[in-house]
């Protein structure tokens, strides 16, 4: 397993399992994310990469395993899942903006709600992530008046006014139109090259090389290879990686 | 033709003369107006009952049906709902009043009740159908977020259900104020009531049946618009 000297260890995943009545999707996935890291997930549909990403917040409960995230045993159920889901940010393939609400709204409820920040706070640091993504003058625009790309966008710093330590994708490009993809690995690769520990499940393997600090292949529910993006694509070892890449490449 | 205008002024003769005879003589309108005031007064506080018992059940319901707890709960609520969907709601009328509430003489608080109770299955039905469409993705972004989950059912799910089932519940409220006309079969002066007392005082019919007809068209449809205003307002957001 590569370390990364840049953090400690953020998230530690030990032996994580997950079924769905008879279905095994997890069988066993140990592995760290330090701060600082890029993971990229890859895999075949149904290899359980998406379910991986999901338990690390646990909008899935994992059936086995542990998962320390800071410290803290969070499949404990003792412990309180929300004030660790405030440092996990997500961004979801569908982007789940609310729909009733103008995409400041959408970006301020959650850090006054459990931040107790006023509004002006709120909106002042909501405003200056939007200015970063492009978007400060649809502020007041309602999720429906916006493009796929914008939505994705609005999303992604949503889940910033939480200030997370880590940002969770979740094939935040598959459902974009592909002129759109463009404009959303751009946001993600500043917010990478500003030091956020990120952990990506994607088809775009242009942005695993290019950004990715670490490369995952994920099939039948186990980690099958990982390693630094230059090896894992010019030398993979693992005979299913080398076929999955020799389709999507 | 001279004949034709003749029988029109007899009519019209006729017409005025049953319209004094039901409502002029004797203050007869009154027997109208009490009995508006006391369907309005039903239609409202068993609108309240039913709105605040139908949330309860759906929330149960739906709390159920997307993460398996609450069995116990649910199961009273499916056979509740059930039930009550399942009886006339003039058989219920007239249960609560001549079987369940029999020491109770005045029939307007049964009446509340029974239509509240009856309403309330309706409803839970109508925002657990509300609940269950709204895309499970809104209840994990909430959840991802930090925000738990009553914070997010209250400041995310239940609003985007209030807007989807709005017309629905406009509708059911219309048939509730409609259905308490039943209530004359326990004895309640309420408007249809009061059309039928002086129907017997004068032996006419049609002036009184049609005054009544028309006094409900014209309630549904002010209670329609200001739902329809309601609605319009909630989809600011849709554009």
């Amino acid at each position: 397993m590569t370390t990364n000297e840049k953090g400690e260890v953020l998230i530690h995943v030990e032996n994580l399992q997950k079924t769905f009545g008879k279905l095994h999707v997890l069988n066993g996935i140990t592995t760290d994310i330090c701060r600082g890291d890029v993971l990229v997930v890859i895999g075949p549909s149904g290899s359980g990469k998406s379910t991986f990403l999901r338990c690390l917040n646990l909008l899935e409960e994992p059936t086995g395993g542990h998962i320390l995230f800071e410290g803290t045993d969070i499949t404990d159920p003792k412990v309180d899942i929300n004030l660790h889901r405030r440092k996990m940010g997500m961004v979801f393939q569908q982007f789940n903006l609310f729909p009733h609400m103008t995409v400041l709204r959408n970006m301020t409820l959650a850090p006054m709600k459990l931040l107790k920040k006023t509004k002006e706070q709120a909106e002042a640091r909501a405003l200056e992530l939007l200015d970063l993504v492009g978007l400060k003058d649809r502020a007041n625009a309602y999720p429906s008046q916006l493009s796929g790309g914008q939505k994705q966008r609005v999303a992604i710093v949503r889940a910033l006014c939480m200030e997370p330590d880590v940002m969770l994708f979740d094939e935040p490009t598959s459902a974009l139109d592909p002129e759109m993809v463009g404009e959303v690995l751009e946001v993600m690769k500043k917010l990478a090259q500003d030091g956020m520990t990120m952990v990506v499940v994607t088809h775009e393997m242009g942005f695993a090389r290019e950004v990715g600090t670490r490369v995952m292949f994920i099939d039948e529910g186990v980690i099958q290879e990982q390693n630094d993006p230059q090896t894992f694509f010019t030398n993979p070892q693992n005979p299913r990686l080398q076929s999955f890449l020799s389709k999507v490449l | 033709m001279e004949a034709f205008w003749q029988s029109i002024a007899l009519w019209w003769q006729s017409l005025c003369d049953q319209f004094t005879q039901c409502f002029i003589e004797d203050n007869r309108w009154e027997y109208i107006t009490d009995g508006l005031l006391v369907t309005l007064e039903v239609t409202f506080f068993a609108v309240l009952i039913g709105i605040v018992l139908g949330f309860l059940l759906a929330i149960i319901r739906a709390a159920h049906e997307k993460t398996g707890k609450l069995k116990i709960l649910n199961a009273i609520a499916h056979i509740y709902v059930t039930v009550i969907r399942g009886i006339p709601t003039t058989v219920q009328v007239m249960l609560a009043y001549f079987v369940i509430f029999v020491n109770i003489k005045d029939p307007i608080p049964v009446a509340i009740l029974a239509f509240g109770v009856n309403s309330s299955a309706y409803v839970a039905e109508i925002m657990r159908g509300g609940i269950l469409s709204v895309d499970a993705g809104q209840m994990e972004a909430g959840r991802s977020l930090g925000l738990n989950y009553t914070q997010t059912m209250k400041s995310i799910i239940l609003p985007q259900v209030i807007k989807n089932v709005l017309p629905a519940l406009g509708n059911e409220f219309i048939v509730l104020m409609k259905e308490t006309s039943v209530s004359a079969f326990i004895g309640l002066n309420e408007l249809t009531r009061g059309g039928d007392i002086i129907r017997g005082i004068t032996y006419t019919d049609m002036v009184p049946l049609l005054t009544v007809a028309l006094i409900y068209l014209v309630l549904v449809m002010i209670f329609s618009r200001g739902v329809s205003i309601l609605e319009r307002r909630l989809r600011a957001s849709d554009h």
